[in-house]
Protein backbone atom coordinates (compact mmCIF):
# COMPACT_ATOMS: atom_id res chain seq x y z
CA UNK A 1 0.00 0.00 0.00
CA UNK A 2 3.12 2.31 0.80
CA UNK A 3 4.47 2.43 -3.10
CA UNK A 4 0.31 3.39 -3.74
CA UNK A 5 0.29 6.22 -2.02
CA UNK A 6 2.98 6.89 -2.99
CA UNK A 7 1.73 7.39 -6.58
CA UNK A 8 -0.94 8.53 -5.45
CA UNK A 9 0.25 11.52 -3.69
CA UNK A 10 3.00 12.36 -6.39
CA UNK A 11 3.13 15.98 -7.45
CA UNK A 12 1.87 15.11 -10.68
CA UNK A 13 -1.22 13.12 -9.16
CA UNK A 14 -2.24 15.81 -7.30
CA UNK A 15 -2.21 18.55 -10.04
CA UNK A 16 -3.85 16.32 -12.08
CA UNK A 17 -6.91 15.84 -9.55
CA UNK A 18 -6.93 19.44 -8.73
CA UNK A 19 -6.10 21.13 -11.73
CA UNK A 20 -8.90 23.17 -13.40
CA UNK A 21 -6.84 22.48 -16.54
CA UNK A 22 -8.49 20.72 -19.90
CA UNK A 23 -5.47 18.37 -19.15
CA UNK A 24 -6.51 17.62 -15.89
CA UNK A 25 -8.47 14.73 -14.94
CA UNK A 26 -11.57 15.74 -16.43
CA UNK A 27 -9.41 16.04 -19.46
CA UNK A 28 -8.24 12.70 -19.17
CA UNK A 29 -11.33 11.12 -18.85
CA UNK A 30 -12.64 12.55 -21.81
CA UNK A 31 -9.59 11.59 -23.50
CA UNK A 32 -10.68 7.77 -22.15
CA UNK A 33 -14.13 8.51 -23.18
CA UNK A 34 -13.19 8.94 -26.79
CA UNK A 35 -10.55 6.12 -26.64
CA UNK A 36 -13.38 3.67 -25.78
CA UNK A 37 -15.86 4.98 -28.42
CA UNK A 38 -13.04 4.40 -30.93
CA UNK A 39 -12.55 0.71 -29.68
CA UNK A 40 -15.66 -0.49 -28.66
CA UNK A 41 -17.30 1.47 -31.96
CA UNK A 42 -15.03 0.09 -34.12
CA UNK A 43 -15.28 -3.67 -32.89
CA UNK A 44 -19.24 -3.44 -32.75
CA UNK A 45 -19.31 -2.53 -36.12
CA UNK A 46 -17.06 -5.45 -37.00
CA UNK A 47 -19.11 -7.46 -34.34
CA UNK A 48 -22.77 -6.72 -35.85
CA UNK A 49 -21.60 -7.30 -39.58
CA UNK A 50 -20.53 -10.74 -38.48
CA UNK A 51 -24.21 -11.24 -37.05
CA UNK A 52 -25.83 -9.83 -40.54
CA UNK A 53 -25.79 -6.29 -39.99
CA UNK A 54 -25.24 -4.14 -42.97
CA UNK A 55 -24.19 -7.54 -45.43
CA UNK A 56 -23.04 -6.12 -48.27
CA UNK A 57 -19.31 -4.71 -45.84
CA UNK A 58 -16.99 -7.10 -47.61
CA UNK A 59 -15.39 -8.40 -43.81
CA UNK A 60 -12.23 -9.06 -45.72
CA UNK A 61 -12.08 -5.51 -45.88
CA UNK A 62 -13.07 -4.61 -42.49
CA UNK A 63 -9.74 -6.19 -41.33
CA UNK A 64 -7.99 -2.86 -42.24
CA UNK A 65 -10.22 -1.48 -39.07
CA UNK A 66 -8.23 -3.48 -36.94
CA UNK A 67 -5.35 -0.97 -36.22
CA UNK A 68 -7.82 1.88 -35.64
CA UNK A 69 -9.29 -0.50 -33.03
CA UNK A 70 -6.28 -1.03 -31.44
CA UNK A 71 -5.31 2.37 -31.72
CA UNK A 72 -8.34 3.17 -29.41
CA UNK A 73 -7.28 0.69 -26.99
CA UNK A 74 -3.95 1.80 -26.82
CA UNK A 75 -5.42 5.38 -25.54
CA UNK A 76 -7.33 4.19 -23.14
CA UNK A 77 -4.78 2.22 -21.74
CA UNK A 78 -2.30 4.70 -21.23
CA UNK A 79 -4.68 7.48 -20.33
CA UNK A 80 -6.62 4.47 -17.59
CA UNK A 81 -3.05 4.61 -16.28
CA UNK A 82 -2.72 7.91 -15.06
CA UNK A 83 -6.42 7.89 -13.82
CA UNK A 84 -5.71 4.86 -11.77
CA UNK A 85 -2.24 6.34 -10.11
CA UNK A 86 -3.87 9.28 -9.41
CA UNK A 87 -6.94 6.56 -7.47
CA UNK A 88 -4.64 3.89 -7.23
CA UNK A 89 -5.29 3.06 -3.41
CA UNK A 90 -8.87 2.63 -3.71
CA UNK A 91 -9.29 1.55 -7.20
CA UNK A 92 -6.55 -0.99 -6.77
CA UNK A 93 -8.81 -1.91 -3.78
CA UNK A 94 -12.15 -2.18 -5.63
CA UNK A 95 -13.12 -5.78 -6.98
CA UNK A 96 -15.22 -3.84 -9.23
CA UNK A 97 -12.03 -2.98 -11.12
CA UNK A 98 -10.85 -6.13 -11.67
CA UNK A 99 -13.91 -7.29 -13.13
CA UNK A 100 -13.83 -4.26 -15.44
CA UNK A 101 -10.16 -5.55 -16.48
CA UNK A 102 -11.49 -9.00 -16.76
CA UNK A 103 -13.87 -7.89 -19.23
CA UNK A 104 -11.63 -6.20 -21.53
CA UNK A 105 -8.89 -9.12 -21.41
CA UNK A 106 -11.24 -11.37 -22.60
CA UNK A 107 -12.96 -8.64 -25.07
CA UNK A 108 -9.11 -8.52 -26.14
CA UNK A 109 -8.83 -12.26 -26.38
CA UNK A 110 -11.93 -12.47 -28.30
CA UNK A 111 -10.57 -9.98 -31.17
CA UNK A 112 -7.14 -12.26 -31.73
CA UNK A 113 -9.77 -15.22 -32.05
CA UNK A 114 -12.00 -13.81 -34.74
CA UNK A 115 -9.01 -12.76 -36.40
CA UNK A 116 -8.51 -16.27 -36.79
CA UNK A 117 -11.96 -17.73 -37.04
CA UNK A 118 -13.83 -14.93 -39.01
CA UNK A 119 -10.87 -13.05 -41.09
CA UNK A 120 -8.53 -16.18 -41.36
CA UNK A 121 -11.31 -18.40 -42.71
CA UNK A 122 -10.66 -18.62 -46.69
CA UNK A 123 -14.20 -18.81 -47.13
CA UNK A 124 -14.87 -15.40 -45.75
CA UNK A 125 -17.54 -13.31 -47.92
CA UNK A 126 -18.51 -16.13 -50.08
CA UNK A 127 -20.16 -18.57 -47.82
CA UNK A 128 -22.42 -18.01 -45.07
CA UNK A 129 -20.40 -16.76 -42.15
CA UNK A 130 -19.48 -19.70 -39.66
CA UNK A 131 -21.58 -20.21 -35.99
CA UNK A 132 -18.03 -20.43 -34.48
CA UNK A 133 -17.78 -16.55 -35.69
CA UNK A 134 -21.21 -15.36 -34.65
CA UNK A 135 -20.93 -16.76 -31.24
CA UNK A 136 -17.55 -15.19 -30.69
CA UNK A 137 -19.58 -11.75 -32.24
CA UNK A 138 -21.37 -11.97 -29.57
CA UNK A 139 -19.18 -12.63 -26.67
CA UNK A 140 -17.36 -9.71 -27.71
CA UNK A 141 -20.12 -7.44 -27.22
CA UNK A 142 -21.20 -8.82 -24.02
CA UNK A 143 -17.47 -8.31 -23.09
CA UNK A 144 -17.30 -4.74 -24.06
CA UNK A 145 -20.75 -4.58 -22.19
CA UNK A 146 -19.57 -5.78 -19.19
CA UNK A 147 -16.41 -3.47 -19.36
CA UNK A 148 -18.78 -0.69 -19.59
CA UNK A 149 -20.98 -1.64 -17.27
CA UNK A 150 -17.91 -2.01 -14.67
CA UNK A 151 -16.40 0.99 -15.71
CA UNK A 152 -19.43 3.07 -15.47
CA UNK A 153 -20.31 2.16 -12.08
CA UNK A 154 -16.64 2.68 -10.79
CA UNK A 155 -16.91 6.00 -11.05
CA UNK A 156 -20.64 5.47 -8.37
CA UNK A 157 -17.88 4.13 -6.03
CA UNK A 158 -14.88 6.20 -6.21
CA UNK A 159 -17.98 9.40 -4.84
CA UNK A 160 -18.59 7.06 -1.88
CA UNK B 1 -27.27 37.83 -25.29
CA UNK B 2 -28.15 35.30 -22.44
CA UNK B 3 -29.85 31.87 -22.52
CA UNK B 4 -32.99 33.45 -21.95
CA UNK B 5 -33.08 35.21 -25.21
CA UNK B 6 -31.91 32.15 -27.25
CA UNK B 7 -35.13 30.49 -25.67
CA UNK B 8 -37.25 33.30 -26.51
CA UNK B 9 -35.79 33.22 -30.44
CA UNK B 10 -35.97 29.39 -30.64
CA UNK B 11 -39.06 29.07 -29.29
CA UNK B 12 -40.77 29.33 -32.52
CA UNK B 13 -38.91 27.12 -34.78
CA UNK B 14 -40.36 24.37 -33.85
CA UNK B 15 -44.06 25.11 -34.89
CA UNK B 16 -42.85 27.35 -37.85
CA UNK B 17 -40.27 25.01 -38.85
CA UNK B 18 -42.88 22.11 -38.45
CA UNK B 19 -45.83 24.18 -40.40
CA UNK B 20 -43.25 24.69 -43.46
CA UNK B 21 -42.21 20.91 -43.46
CA UNK B 22 -46.00 19.87 -43.09
CA UNK B 23 -47.26 21.96 -46.13
CA UNK B 24 -44.26 20.55 -48.54
CA UNK B 25 -44.79 17.50 -47.37
CA UNK B 26 -48.51 17.23 -48.72
CA UNK B 27 -47.80 19.14 -51.36
CA UNK B 28 -45.27 16.39 -52.32
CA UNK B 29 -47.70 13.58 -51.65
CA UNK B 30 -50.29 15.55 -54.25
CA UNK B 31 -47.74 16.40 -56.69
CA UNK B 32 -45.73 13.14 -56.03
CA UNK B 33 -42.27 14.95 -56.32
CA UNK B 34 -39.52 13.44 -54.26
CA UNK B 35 -37.67 16.16 -54.67
CA UNK B 36 -39.71 17.79 -52.31
CA UNK B 37 -40.71 15.13 -50.30
CA UNK B 38 -36.55 14.71 -49.77
CA UNK B 39 -36.77 18.97 -48.48
CA UNK B 40 -39.82 18.13 -46.22
CA UNK B 41 -37.84 15.32 -44.98
CA UNK B 42 -34.94 17.44 -43.84
CA UNK B 43 -36.63 20.34 -42.60
CA UNK B 44 -38.74 17.87 -40.17
CA UNK B 45 -35.38 16.57 -39.53
CA UNK B 46 -33.83 19.84 -38.69
CA UNK B 47 -36.11 21.49 -36.74
CA UNK B 48 -36.31 18.27 -34.50
CA UNK B 49 -32.65 19.14 -33.92
CA UNK B 50 -33.23 23.32 -32.97
CA UNK B 51 -36.52 21.64 -30.80
CA UNK B 52 -33.65 20.25 -28.57
CA UNK B 53 -32.01 23.49 -28.13
CA UNK B 54 -35.42 25.18 -27.58
CA UNK B 55 -36.71 22.76 -24.71
CA UNK B 56 -33.27 22.53 -22.76
CA UNK B 57 -32.89 26.72 -22.77
CA UNK B 58 -36.63 26.88 -21.40
CA UNK B 59 -34.97 25.86 -17.86
CA UNK B 60 -33.23 29.30 -17.95
CA UNK B 61 -35.99 31.20 -19.20
CA UNK B 62 -37.90 29.29 -16.23
CA UNK B 63 -35.83 30.44 -13.63
CA UNK B 64 -35.60 34.28 -15.29
CA UNK B 65 -39.19 34.85 -15.00
CA UNK B 66 -41.06 32.34 -11.81
CA UNK B 67 -40.31 35.37 -9.33
CA UNK B 68 -41.88 38.50 -11.46
CA UNK B 69 -45.06 39.36 -10.22
CA UNK B 70 -48.22 38.55 -12.80
CA UNK B 71 -46.66 35.16 -13.37
CA UNK B 72 -48.33 31.77 -13.06
CA UNK B 73 -46.01 28.71 -11.97
CA UNK B 74 -48.84 26.87 -13.19
CA UNK B 75 -49.00 28.23 -16.31
CA UNK B 76 -45.57 27.62 -16.54
CA UNK B 77 -45.49 24.15 -15.64
CA UNK B 78 -48.40 23.60 -17.91
CA UNK B 79 -46.04 24.63 -20.76
CA UNK B 80 -43.42 22.49 -20.28
CA UNK B 81 -45.33 19.64 -19.74
CA UNK B 82 -47.06 20.68 -23.41
CA UNK B 83 -43.38 21.13 -24.81
CA UNK B 84 -42.16 17.51 -23.42
CA UNK B 85 -45.29 15.85 -24.96
CA UNK B 86 -44.37 17.51 -28.15
CA UNK B 87 -40.88 17.33 -28.48
CA UNK B 88 -41.12 13.61 -27.95
CA UNK B 89 -43.78 13.11 -31.00
CA UNK B 90 -41.55 15.72 -33.49
CA UNK B 91 -38.31 13.45 -32.09
CA UNK B 92 -40.47 10.59 -33.19
CA UNK B 93 -41.47 12.55 -36.75
CA UNK B 94 -37.39 13.41 -37.20
CA UNK B 95 -36.10 9.44 -36.51
CA UNK B 96 -38.67 8.42 -39.46
CA UNK B 97 -37.83 11.20 -41.06
CA UNK B 98 -33.87 10.38 -41.30
CA UNK B 99 -34.89 6.65 -41.96
CA UNK B 100 -37.28 7.23 -45.34
CA UNK B 101 -34.21 9.92 -46.28
CA UNK B 102 -31.62 6.86 -45.67
CA UNK B 103 -34.11 4.33 -47.39
CA UNK B 104 -34.71 7.14 -50.37
CA UNK B 105 -31.14 6.73 -51.25
CA UNK B 106 -30.56 2.69 -50.55
CA UNK B 107 -34.09 1.58 -52.42
CA UNK B 108 -34.60 4.81 -54.45
CA UNK B 109 -37.74 5.18 -52.80
CA UNK B 110 -39.61 6.00 -49.30
CA UNK B 111 -41.63 2.82 -48.44
CA UNK B 112 -45.38 3.64 -47.86
CA UNK B 113 -46.00 2.70 -44.16
CA UNK B 114 -42.78 4.99 -43.53
CA UNK B 115 -44.43 8.45 -45.62
CA UNK B 116 -47.76 7.43 -43.59
CA UNK B 117 -46.35 6.98 -40.58
CA UNK B 118 -44.66 10.01 -41.07
CA UNK B 119 -47.82 12.05 -42.15
CA UNK B 120 -49.24 11.16 -38.98
CA UNK B 121 -47.16 11.68 -36.84
CA UNK B 122 -45.86 15.21 -38.13
CA UNK B 123 -49.64 16.06 -38.07
CA UNK B 124 -49.92 15.15 -34.03
CA UNK B 125 -46.69 17.08 -33.78
CA UNK B 126 -47.95 20.46 -35.52
CA UNK B 127 -51.29 19.98 -33.20
CA UNK B 128 -49.18 19.53 -29.93
CA UNK B 129 -46.63 21.94 -30.98
CA UNK B 130 -48.80 24.56 -31.53
CA UNK B 131 -50.05 24.08 -28.28
CA UNK B 132 -46.91 24.30 -26.18
CA UNK B 133 -46.43 27.46 -28.11
CA UNK B 134 -49.57 29.18 -27.33
CA UNK B 135 -49.24 27.81 -23.57
CA UNK B 136 -45.57 29.24 -23.60
CA UNK B 137 -46.95 32.56 -24.91
CA UNK B 138 -49.89 32.90 -22.28
CA UNK B 139 -46.49 33.10 -19.66
CA UNK B 140 -45.83 36.66 -20.31
CA UNK B 141 -48.79 37.69 -22.55
CA UNK B 142 -52.33 38.05 -20.63
CA UNK B 143 -54.18 39.76 -23.58
CA UNK B 144 -54.15 36.02 -25.24
CA UNK B 145 -55.04 33.69 -21.76
CA UNK B 146 -58.55 33.63 -23.04
CA UNK B 147 -58.63 30.34 -21.88
CA UNK B 148 -56.57 29.68 -19.14
CA UNK B 149 -58.58 28.93 -16.94
CA UNK B 150 -60.02 25.71 -18.39
CA UNK B 151 -56.62 24.83 -19.50
CA UNK B 152 -54.79 25.43 -16.20
CA UNK B 153 -57.32 24.34 -13.58
CA UNK B 154 -55.19 25.40 -10.65
CA UNK B 155 -53.70 28.08 -11.69
CA UNK B 156 -51.05 28.79 -8.46
CA UNK B 157 -52.69 26.33 -6.41
CA UNK B 158 -50.64 24.96 -3.46
CA UNK B 159 -47.40 24.59 -5.03
CA UNK B 160 -46.38 21.20 -5.16
CA UNK B 161 -49.76 19.46 -4.65
CA UNK B 162 -49.71 18.04 -8.02
CA UNK B 163 -46.72 17.05 -9.81
CA UNK B 164 -45.68 17.58 -13.29
CA UNK B 165 -44.68 14.99 -15.50
CA UNK B 166 -41.57 16.34 -15.31
CA UNK B 167 -41.19 16.47 -11.83
CA UNK B 168 -42.70 13.40 -11.32
CA UNK B 169 -39.94 11.54 -13.22
CA UNK B 170 -37.48 13.18 -11.33
CA UNK B 171 -38.38 11.88 -8.25
CA UNK B 172 -38.77 8.57 -9.57
CA UNK B 173 -35.29 9.19 -10.57
CA UNK B 174 -34.44 10.56 -7.19
CA UNK B 175 -35.93 7.76 -4.99
CA UNK B 176 -34.75 5.07 -7.48
CA UNK B 177 -30.79 4.68 -6.98
CA UNK B 178 -30.49 2.26 -10.29
CA UNK B 179 -32.25 4.39 -12.78
CA UNK B 180 -29.24 7.31 -12.96
CA UNK B 181 -26.30 4.47 -13.77
CA UNK B 182 -28.23 2.38 -15.96
CA UNK B 183 -29.32 5.54 -17.94
CA UNK B 184 -25.45 6.65 -17.93
CA UNK B 185 -24.39 3.07 -19.12
CA UNK B 186 -27.08 2.98 -21.87
CA UNK B 187 -25.33 6.58 -22.90
CA UNK B 188 -22.45 5.29 -22.97
CA UNK B 189 -23.05 1.95 -25.42
CA UNK B 190 -25.11 4.94 -27.36
CA UNK B 191 -21.84 7.24 -27.92
CA UNK B 192 -19.79 3.90 -28.70
CA UNK B 193 -22.36 3.10 -31.86
CA UNK B 194 -22.79 6.36 -33.11
CA UNK B 195 -19.21 7.20 -32.58
CA UNK B 196 -18.51 4.05 -34.28
CA UNK B 197 -20.54 4.11 -37.04
CA UNK B 198 -19.84 7.58 -37.75
CA UNK B 199 -15.72 6.92 -37.78
CA UNK B 200 -16.13 4.13 -40.27
CA UNK B 201 -18.29 6.13 -42.86
CA UNK B 202 -16.11 9.52 -42.29
CA UNK B 203 -12.59 7.65 -42.61
CA UNK B 204 -13.93 5.49 -45.66
CA UNK B 205 -14.57 9.76 -47.23
CA UNK B 206 -11.45 10.52 -45.95
CA UNK B 207 -9.58 7.38 -48.21
CA UNK B 208 -8.56 5.13 -45.23
CA UNK B 209 -9.37 1.31 -45.58
CA UNK B 210 -10.43 2.31 -49.41
CA UNK B 211 -11.24 -1.14 -49.96
CA UNK B 212 -14.88 -0.73 -48.58
CA UNK B 213 -17.11 0.13 -51.02
CA UNK B 214 -19.10 3.33 -49.98
CA UNK B 215 -22.58 1.62 -50.62
CA UNK B 216 -21.88 -0.87 -48.05
CA UNK B 217 -20.20 1.90 -45.83
CA UNK B 218 -24.19 3.29 -46.30
CA UNK B 219 -25.79 0.56 -44.66
CA UNK B 220 -24.01 0.93 -41.44
CA UNK B 221 -25.62 4.64 -41.12
CA UNK B 222 -28.24 3.15 -39.35
CA UNK B 223 -26.46 1.94 -36.51
CA UNK B 224 -25.44 5.85 -36.00
CA UNK B 225 -28.94 6.30 -35.82
CA UNK B 226 -29.58 3.99 -32.67
CA UNK B 227 -26.77 5.04 -31.08
CA UNK B 228 -27.90 8.30 -30.90
CA UNK B 229 -31.81 7.62 -30.74
CA UNK B 230 -30.53 5.71 -27.47
CA UNK B 231 -28.36 9.03 -26.16
CA UNK B 232 -31.40 11.39 -27.43
CA UNK B 233 -33.69 9.19 -24.93
CA UNK B 234 -31.50 8.77 -21.90
CA UNK B 235 -30.07 12.32 -22.52
CA UNK B 236 -33.51 13.73 -22.06
CA UNK B 237 -34.01 11.39 -18.93
CA UNK B 238 -30.75 13.00 -17.36
CA UNK B 239 -32.02 16.46 -18.42
CA UNK B 240 -36.03 16.20 -17.40
CA UNK B 241 -35.37 14.81 -14.26
CA UNK B 242 -32.68 17.59 -13.25
CA UNK B 243 -33.05 20.39 -15.42
CA UNK B 244 -30.87 23.16 -12.54
CA UNK B 245 -27.79 20.93 -13.20
CA UNK B 246 -27.96 21.41 -17.56
CA UNK B 247 -27.90 25.66 -16.60
CA UNK B 248 -24.79 27.20 -18.18
CA UNK B 249 -22.49 27.50 -21.11
CA UNK B 250 -21.01 23.97 -21.52
CA UNK B 251 -24.31 22.24 -21.68
CA UNK B 252 -25.79 24.82 -24.11
CA UNK B 253 -22.51 24.28 -26.44
CA UNK B 254 -23.28 20.76 -26.17
CA UNK B 255 -26.84 21.04 -27.58
CA UNK B 256 -25.71 23.37 -29.82
CA UNK B 257 -23.09 20.82 -31.66
CA UNK B 258 -25.71 18.57 -31.68
CA UNK B 259 -27.73 20.73 -33.59
CA UNK B 260 -24.65 21.08 -35.94
CA UNK B 261 -24.27 17.20 -35.79
CA UNK B 262 -27.98 17.61 -37.60
CA UNK B 263 -26.80 19.70 -40.83
CA UNK B 264 -24.20 17.61 -41.27
CA UNK B 265 -25.48 14.61 -41.04
CA UNK B 266 -28.19 16.28 -43.25
CA UNK B 267 -25.49 17.12 -46.14
CA UNK B 268 -24.42 13.19 -46.12
CA UNK B 269 -28.38 12.31 -46.45
CA UNK B 270 -29.00 15.00 -49.55
CA UNK B 271 -25.53 15.30 -51.60
CA UNK B 272 -24.86 12.80 -53.98
CA UNK B 273 -21.33 13.39 -54.22
CA UNK B 274 -20.13 10.77 -51.00
CA UNK B 275 -22.14 8.37 -52.61
CA UNK B 276 -21.05 8.47 -56.42
CA UNK B 277 -17.35 8.61 -56.43
CA UNK B 278 -16.60 5.50 -57.95
CA UNK B 279 -14.68 2.89 -55.65
CA UNK B 280 -11.04 3.41 -55.31
CA UNK B 281 -11.22 7.65 -56.56
CA UNK B 282 -10.42 10.14 -54.27
CA UNK B 283 -13.00 11.98 -52.50
CA UNK B 284 -14.90 15.04 -53.46
CA UNK B 285 -13.17 18.04 -51.20
CA UNK B 286 -16.84 18.71 -50.22
CA UNK B 287 -17.30 15.23 -48.75
CA UNK B 288 -14.10 15.74 -47.32
CA UNK B 289 -14.96 18.81 -44.98
CA UNK B 290 -18.35 17.12 -44.20
CA UNK B 291 -16.00 13.70 -43.01
CA UNK B 292 -13.72 16.20 -41.26
CA UNK B 293 -16.03 18.08 -39.70
CA UNK B 294 -18.57 15.28 -38.52
CA UNK B 295 -15.61 13.52 -36.31
CA UNK B 296 -14.62 16.66 -35.07
CA UNK B 297 -18.21 17.74 -33.82
CA UNK B 298 -18.37 14.57 -32.29
CA UNK B 299 -15.55 14.80 -30.50
CA UNK B 300 -16.84 18.21 -29.11
CA UNK B 301 -19.72 17.04 -28.33
CA UNK B 302 -18.27 13.95 -26.14
CA UNK B 303 -15.84 16.73 -24.85
CA UNK B 304 -18.60 18.57 -23.57
CA UNK B 305 -20.57 15.95 -22.23
CA UNK B 306 -17.62 14.27 -19.92
CA UNK B 307 -16.23 17.87 -18.98
CA UNK B 308 -19.76 18.30 -17.68
CA UNK B 309 -19.33 17.06 -14.03
CA UNK B 310 -16.38 19.26 -13.52
CA UNK B 311 -18.85 22.08 -13.25
CA UNK B 312 -19.30 21.15 -9.46
CA UNK B 313 -22.52 19.38 -10.08
CA UNK B 314 -23.44 16.00 -9.24
CA UNK B 315 -23.79 13.53 -11.95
Amino acid sequence: MHLLLRIEQSGICQWIRSTDSIFGYYGILTVHAIGMAIAVGINACIDLRILGFAPALPLAAMEQLFPLLWFGFWVNAASGSVLLATDATHKLVNPDFYVKMVFIALALGTVRLLRVHAFGDPQVDTGLVSTKARLLAVASLACWLGAIIAGRLLAYQAAM
Amino acid sequence: MSVVHLHLLLNHIPTVGFSVGLALFVAALVGKSGDVTRAALAIFFLTAAVAILAYVSGSDARAAVSNTPGVSTALIDAHETAALIALAFMQATAFLSWLALWAWRRIGHVPVWNRAAILILAVVTFGLMVRAANLGGEIRHPEIRAVLDSVVPAADGVPGERLTAARSWGKYVEEHSWVWPTCEILHFVGLCLLFGAALVVDLRILGIAKQLPLAAVYQLLPLGLLGFTLNLVTGMAFFVATPQQYIGFLFLLKMGLVALAAINVLYFMLADEPWTAADGDDMPIGARLAAVSAILIWVGVLFCGRMLPALGNSF
